[in-house]
């Protein structure tokens, strides 16, 4: 599979965007960083004072520490909404244990002989932390910095999920994008940065030696100037705000289509599809590229803008599966069809919305499904084979996925290990290829785009088409890569552009082109 | 002058750290403060500097209840040596020294030139020392600095617990000897900590033992030796008895026990200020004649072993 775009193309085409990224990026690690030390120093140095405070800090710091950074970003969100913020305040949040830890260990690891000869020379309590604590342990602290600066850089790639910008960007966009250079350009400049903070600090650290403290009194100033390069990235003068995910941002059917198509150019922020239909909804952003059937769009009352001139492609889903598999147990193939045509939009998004909002577990929603339409069997735990099941983190998938497994294991003898929540396309679609998965539900506008990575005049004469595009997506499959596109499922899960329905009756907006209408005036 | 008058501390309650001790430490005196490991020493020492504050009883120093003395101003005017020296490891030799006169904010001349002066006096010559860190140095060196540090400012009182303490016997011995002849010491007030009973005696003008928190008998070396106020102070001593007597007693204090007799020849002189130890060690290796009030006596060791008894049954 070739990328559209090799590494060196890519950043050479993006330099701009790439050097933005970049300072972005070094901006939001050290802003955050600079406040955990304004913070966490006092901290760190209370708590050795007040030595009964010290197991409460720095136990609220540890448990800060051990929640996933995604779901830490999730959290702000209803607090400080999306954007720089909450990014900041998650990041400071990370790198507040290192430094309190560092600074009340290194303080604590003075040796008592020199605190209390220093107290016993007559130096103040003040005295005594500016002269000898501080100093003694300032590289066992700057070690907590580098720590908290390592940490920082790889958690401020997530920040891109809830649009606060940073090499995240690229990465995430990639991911979804199967686009090996693009994913490279952030991967790549983020392993870099952190490499060269951890040596920047580790040769402060070396040369922290006696001879030169004064380099010490350097390091708030070069903090302070690294936090600078965050240039706030939006600087939004459209009349409506847009939330698109990275995904949506770098495809012709999306925000380029917008722009060509629609003439739209509204400067998207860009944002995690996980928190962008509650960010529309609590007014945070107008305008969002939701897909058409999630739960969430129903849950948060979200309107699809009627896509007038046809940017967006098909996107019907159907199981896709390797011909080996197939051939190994021909049982197989019919028993997925077994749901072709049963699903369609609304009921998918039914299906979603009790996923979503009314938060059943995918499985139980599954099971209630197959046993209405009567296609439930219990497991016959049978044990011919394995076949692995695979889905992406979306709702769509989870609940397919589950049907499916229902499915194999009531109809056939077959049991199914399932790698449900993988993080995208690309990384579905390699681990099919590269055998590692047996089938997973994949879309026909995302093998025709993304996979394929089909040439805008070939697809041009498709899109309008769903049929003509199943039929292509089909063939290619087979000859490119030796899988194969079961019968659709029903429902076509395309981009949408979905606005608040109050704010789409306020304004009059109906389709995407009045919204194009909308913004010109 | 150091007054404690009925000082106790406890750290946890029901147990005296240091129990009910009065004692006073006139100018210019080396005070010894002498026991077994974990008696008080240490306690009683960081009473005085307010490094801990007495539980019950007061502390003064030149008159002045400590209490009453800002704790930093206090520590100022008061020497300190630690145990294990607790040298600054992030300051030169000279940075250490000059601590407290930088504290003090003595003009920098002056501070230095003192410091010189102090390393020069502890065999520290500052042309090579002044800008090593004290891990360069040998413990020797170290506990040096340690009480040239203490010494820098010159204040009046000084501190000193088991400054020799980390050292071997021969190094111990030379900063020992190097310390009693120092001139600086002779006009301050030093209360020194040791639990070697050999140091105690060598430095101590007088001594105070010391036994779980409680003061056993405070008095000039030659008092707890030859009158034991209780069977503690008695059994204490009991191991190097006779050693210590010997080094205690001069020759002057036997004189009139020892029979008087002719001069002769190749004899090495000594005065009646010599310690009978010393006269003894002498006579291993030559015949000794010693001069007190104008008469001449020539020393051998059984009159000096019946010196001592006389002098013990008196
Ligand atoms: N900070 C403290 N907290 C609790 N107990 C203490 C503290 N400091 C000393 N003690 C106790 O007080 C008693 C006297 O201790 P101190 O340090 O004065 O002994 P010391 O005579 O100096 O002994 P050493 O010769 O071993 O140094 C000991 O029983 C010790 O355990
Ligand atoms: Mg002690």
């Amino acid at each position: 599979m070739e990328p559209s775009t090799s590494f060196f193309d890519f950043i050479q085409q993006e330099s701009a965007k790439l050097l933005q990224q970049t300072l972005t990026h070094t901006g939001l690690t050290f802003i955050s960083v600079l406040i955990a030390i304004a913070i966490g120093l006092p901290l760190g140095i209370l708590i050795t004072r007040r030595r009964r405070l010290s197991g409460l800090v720095l136990g609220i710091a540890g448990v800060l520490q051990t929640i996933p950074s995604i779901a830490l970003l999730g959290f702000m969100i209803p607090l400080l909404g999306i954007g720089v913020k909450p990014a900041i305040v998650a990041l400071f949040l990370y790198a507040l244990l290192p430094i309190i830890r560092n600074t009340y260990t290194g303080i604590q690891g003075v040796d008592p002989a020199v605190t209390e000869a220093a107290t016993g020379m007559g130096m103040s309590d003040r005295q005594l932390l500016l002269k000898v604590q501080l100093p003694l342990a300032m590289p066992v602290i700057l070690a907590g910095i580098r720590t908290a600066t390592v940490i920082n850089v790889g958690v401020a790639t997530l920040a891109a999920y809830i649009a606060a910008g940073g090499l995240g960007e690229f990465i995430f966009g990639g991911i979804a994008l199967n686009n090996t250079g693009m994913i490279l350009a952030g991967a790549i400049p983020a392993a870099l940065l952190a490499i060269l903070f951890d040596w920047l600090i580790s040769l402060l650290q070396k040369r922290m030696t006696r001879q030169s403290r004064m380099r010490l009194y350097l390091l708030p100033l070069i903090l302070i100037v690294l936090s600078s390069f965050y240039l706030l990235p939006m600087r939004n003068n459209a009349r409506l705000k847009a939330g698109f995910t990275p995904e949506f941002m770098g495809r012709r059917d999306g925000n380029l289509g917008l722009r060509t198509v629609y003439g739209i150019h509204i400067n998207p922020l860009v944002i995690s599809d996980m928190i962008m239909y509650k960010a529309a909804y609590e007014k945070t952003i107008d305008v969002i590229s939701g897909s058409s059937t999630d739960g969430r769009g129903k849950a948060f009352d979200l309107v699809v803008l009627q896509d007038d001139k046809h940017i967006f492609p098909p996107y019907y889903a159907a199981p896709i599966a390797t011909n080996t598999i197939l051939e190994k147990y021909p049982e197989l193939e019919p028993t997925l069809n077994l749901l072709a045509g049963t699903i369609n939009d609304s009921i998918m998004t039914a299906l979603n919305y009790q996923v979503d909002y009314l938060k059943y577990s995918p499985e139980k929603v599954a099971r209630e499904f197959l046993m209405q339409k009567g296609l439930y069997q219990p497991a016959r735990n049978g044990s011919k084979g394995t076949i692995r099941i695979g889905c992406k983190i979306f709702g769509d998938g989870y609940i397919l996925a589950n049907m499916y497994k229902m499915l194999i294991e009531g109809h056939t003898d077959l049991a199914v290990s399932t790698k449900l929540g993988l993080g995208g396309t690309k990384i579905c679609f390699d681990a099919l290829n590269n055998n590692q998965l047996d089938v997973y539900p994949e879309y026909t506008g995302t093998g025709l785009l993304a996979i394929l990575q089909t040439p805008a005049e070939i697809t041009d004469t498709l899109i309008a088409d769903k049929d003509k595009v199943y039929t292509y997506v089909s063939r290619e499959f087979e000859q490119q890569y030796g899988i194969k596109w079961l019968k659709p499922v029903g429902f076509n899960n395309t981009y949408a552009l979905m606005m608040r329905r109050q704010q789409t009756m306020d304004l009059q907006i109906k389709s995407i082109s009045d919204l194009a209408r909308y913004l010109k005036k | 002058m150091i007054q404690l008058s009925h000082v106790s501390k406890f750290f946890e309650k029901g147990k005296n750290a240091v129990d009910d001790i009065s004692l006073t430490v006139n100018d210019g005196e080396i005070m010894v403060l002498l026991g077994t490991s974990g008696c008080g020493k240490t306690t009683t020492l960081r009473l005085i500097n307010r490094l801990l504050d007495a539980s019950s009883g007061t502390v003064e120093v030149n008159g002045e209840n400590v209490r009453r003395i800002p704790a930093t101003t206090l520590r100022k005017s008061i020497g300190y040596v630690l145990q294990n020296n607790g040298l600054f490891p992030h300051y030169t030799v000279e940075e250490n020294i000059c601590t407290v006169p930088q504290l003090l904010n003595w003009p920098r001349e002056k501070t230095i030139a003192r410091c010189h002066t102090l390393m020069h006096k502890l065999k520290l010559p500052p042309e090579q020392y002044a800008h090593s860190y004290p891990h360069q140095l040998s413990g020797g060196q170290q506990q040096r600095v340690g009480l040239a540090r203490a010494l820098a400012a010159d204040p009046p009182v000084l501190l000193m617990d088991e400054p020799f303490g980390a050292l071997d016997p021969l190094t111990r011995d030379a900063v020992r000897q190097e310390f009693k002849s120092l001139d600086e010491l002779h006009t301050k007030t030093v209360v020194l900590v040791t639990h070697d009973i050999e140091e105690a005696f060598q430095l101590g003008d007088r001594i105070c033992l010391m036994n779980a928190g409680r003061i056993q008998q405070t008095g000039r070396p030659a008092e707890l030796l030859f009158r034991p106020a209780n069977d503690f102070v008695r059994n204490f001593f009991d191991r190097q008895r006779t050693q210590l007597e010997l080094s205690t007693l001069k020759l002057r204090d036997i004189w009139d026990t020892i029979p008087s007799s002719h001069n002769g020849e190749n004899y090495v002189e000594i005065t009646g200020d010599a310690s009978c130890w010393e006269a003894l060690s002498l006579l291993t290796s030559s015949p000794v004649i010693a001069t007190h009030n104008g008469t001449a006596k020539v020393i051998t060791g059984s009159a000096v072993m019946n010196g001592l008894q006389t002098y013990k049954t008196r």
